[in-house]
């Protein structure tokens, strides 16, 4: 009975069952007060599951990279610039299938460019970041025109199906963000290499001196966040048949402000894919919840605010809780 | 202790040399450790003690000079080539990352894997435990963040991280900075330990007390440069101190 009792408290006093608490808060408040319960309806879940869940997938990278102790502020633009290499690949008439495995290639090109500035340049990535965000966003804009070009995909059923379709009665895109989730969850907490990366961030320094090549683990997050963002700039632009240069707009700080929510230190070293999950969905669940409730748009960032500011309290306590 | 007379040579660095940018940190330096002798490395800050032992473990390289380990010529070129030889550091507080796990701690850059490298929990947090045991820690979980730990208890995590891989050169750097007195004894006692299981250490400090007892021998440095090496028999503490001061001044 008492083992029970003290594992239960281990439970709630960790940051990412907080998080958990504020998930199901949500959902209840969103599901009772939403006009008609139109937030539990069929339809809008599918919604969520499938639009909203297109930024939790990208959000999973962040997050394990802010857990190595770098920042990526350029997921948006990675993610349009990387949508408009589909677009031209997809104009020439390559198999989408091959467009996506290339995109996915040049999403990790991106990725390697951030960390070796980050890495080789000794600069914080916060910086690098920003510089790399603002010149792929601009260098979209100027190649394209800042014009939106169509971009059907649904002459590939399969490939279509494979980004934006359902399975059963569960879309793709939800079946992505857990696989995603179990695969970096499983590098992060059961794999030597998830060890590295919290130790990069936790510690530099010492893990240098005990043999890690903590360059390299940065590298690969990075590597990891650049092909997430190719991932879901294909799902989008196959979801909306529609190059915009406006794609994946303002989403760095909302990607920060998930891994925030699930008890990510912003010095690296803490959180949890766990964490990270919820927190990305979290996000997701405001935005739509939101919409559903009329509430007009200008208010979604301050709840935003507010949630971000609820759980790094919660957090900063429960951290006390379990030190003292 | 006579056997010391005629240790064989554990590692030998010959005429270290050691700029950095226009500074002259080590300025031909010779340096040996016998097998399982304990050393302690005095001096200032400053003085160039870190440098060396750096140099020894693989996180800096030196610009002249050579190293030989079991009287074979190596060259050392980064951490992981220093621990691959048996020579493990146990920096002050660096060495450990607060918020993880003793047990990750302990195997952090070595993790024993399964298939597709997945981490081995059971053994890490059974191995952890045994080799803090060793020392005579008894911690109550493998589990812990090491940032709940005392000063000493760190120390011991660091230490038993050397002892599990088999270590034949432990450093310690500063091991005993920032402790209690309760603590700088728990300190003293590891390497005691140690120095039992025949592992050759380096101390690094500039408190003598600390050193005077465990020590078998002691190396003066200052300026990068060493100013004395003399056994314990030979030397008596108040006789040590009077070195180290002089050694300071002389320019």
């Amino acid at each position: 009975m008492s083992v029970t009792r003290v594992k239960l408290r281990d439970f709630l006093v960790t940051p990412s069952t907080n998080v958990y608490l504020v998930l199901v808060i949500l959902v209840l408040v969103f599901s009772v007060f939403s006009p008609q319960y139109r937030f539990s309806d069929p339809d809008n879940i599918e919604i969520l599951l499938s639009i909203g869940l297109e930024f939790s997938i990208l959000a999973l990278g962040v997050g394990l990279l802010m857990i190595c102790g770098e920042f990526d502020l350029s997921v948006g633009s990675i993610l349009v610039f990387s949508a408009y290499v589909f677009l031209k690949l997809f104009e020439t008439g390559i198999n989408p299938f091959l467009s996506l495995l290339i995109v996915l290639g040049v999403g990790a090109l991106l990725g390697l460019t951030n960390a070796l500035i980050t890495v080789k340049g000794q600069i914080p990535s916060f910086v690098t970041t920003l510089g790399t965000m603002m010149f792929w966003r601009g260098f979209t804009l100027l190649l394209s025109g800042g014009k939106q070009s169509p971009c059907d995909v649904s002459i590939s059923p399969a490939f279509l199906t494979m980004l934006n379709g359902k399975i059963g009665n569960i879309p793709v895109q939800t079946i992505w963000f857990v696989a995603f989730a179990i695969i970096l969850g499983i590098i992060l907490h059961f794999h030597r290499f998830g060890n590295w990366i919290y130790a990069t961030g936790d510690n530099q320094e010492a893990a240098r001196a005990m043999g890690i090549n903590t360059n390299l683990v940065k590298i690969i997050c990075f590597m990891i966040v650049g092909v997430l963002c190719a991932f879901v700039a294909c799902s989008q632009i196959s979801r909306t048949a529609c190059f915009t240069s406006r794609a994946g707009e303002g989403w760095e700080f909302k990607a920060v402000a998930a891994s925030v929510i699930g008890g990510t230190s912003l010095l690296g070293g803490i959180g949890s894919m766990g964490g990270i999950f919820a927190g990305a969905l979290i996000i997701s669940i405001i935005e739509n919840g939101l919409v559903v409730m009329r509430i007009p748009y200008s208010w979604t960032y301050v709840v935003f605010g507010l949630v971000i500011l609820f759980s790094v309290f919660s957090n900063a306590f429960v951290q006390k809780q379990s030190r003292g | 202790m006579n056997e010391n007379q005629n240790r064989q040579p554990l590692v030998r660095m010959v005429n270290i040399h050691k700029w950095f940018g226009r500074v002259y940190a080590l300025r031909g330096v010779d340096f040996e450790v016998g097998q399982g002798e304990t050393v302690g490395l005095i001096g200032d800050n400053g003085a160039g003690k870190s440098t060396l032992i750096k140099i020894l473990s693989g996180y800096h390289r030196a610009d002249r000079g050579e190293i030989y380990f079991e009287e074979h010529k190596v060259n050392i070129t980064s951490p992981r080539d220093s621990r691959r030889l048996g020579i493990e550091t146990v920096y002050q507080e660096q060495a450990l990352a607060g918020d993880l796990s003793i047990a990750r701690n302990i195997f952090m850059g070595r993790e024993p894997v399964k298939n597709l490298g997945i981490l081995d929990r059971k053994k890490m947090d059974e191995e952890s435990m045994k080799a803090l045991e060793e020392l005579g820690l008894h911690l109550k979980s493998p589990n812990l963040p090491v940032k709940t730990l005392s000063g000493g208890e760190r120390q011991g995590v660091a230490i038993s991280r050397a002892l599990l891989f088999e270590a034949k050169l432990i450093i310690m750097d500063e091991p005993t900075v920032a402790l209690s007195v309760k603590e700088v004894r728990e300190v003293l006692e590891f390497i005691r330990k140690l120095q039992k299981e025949r592992i050759a250490v380096i101390f690094i400090t500039h408190n003598l007390y600390h050193v005077f007892d465990v020590a078998d021998r002691f190396v003066v440095m200052a300026r990068g440069k060493k100013m004395a090496d003399v056994k314990k028999e030979e030397i008596s503490l108040d006789e040590l101190s009077e070195l180290v001061v002089k050694s300071a001044l002389v320019e």
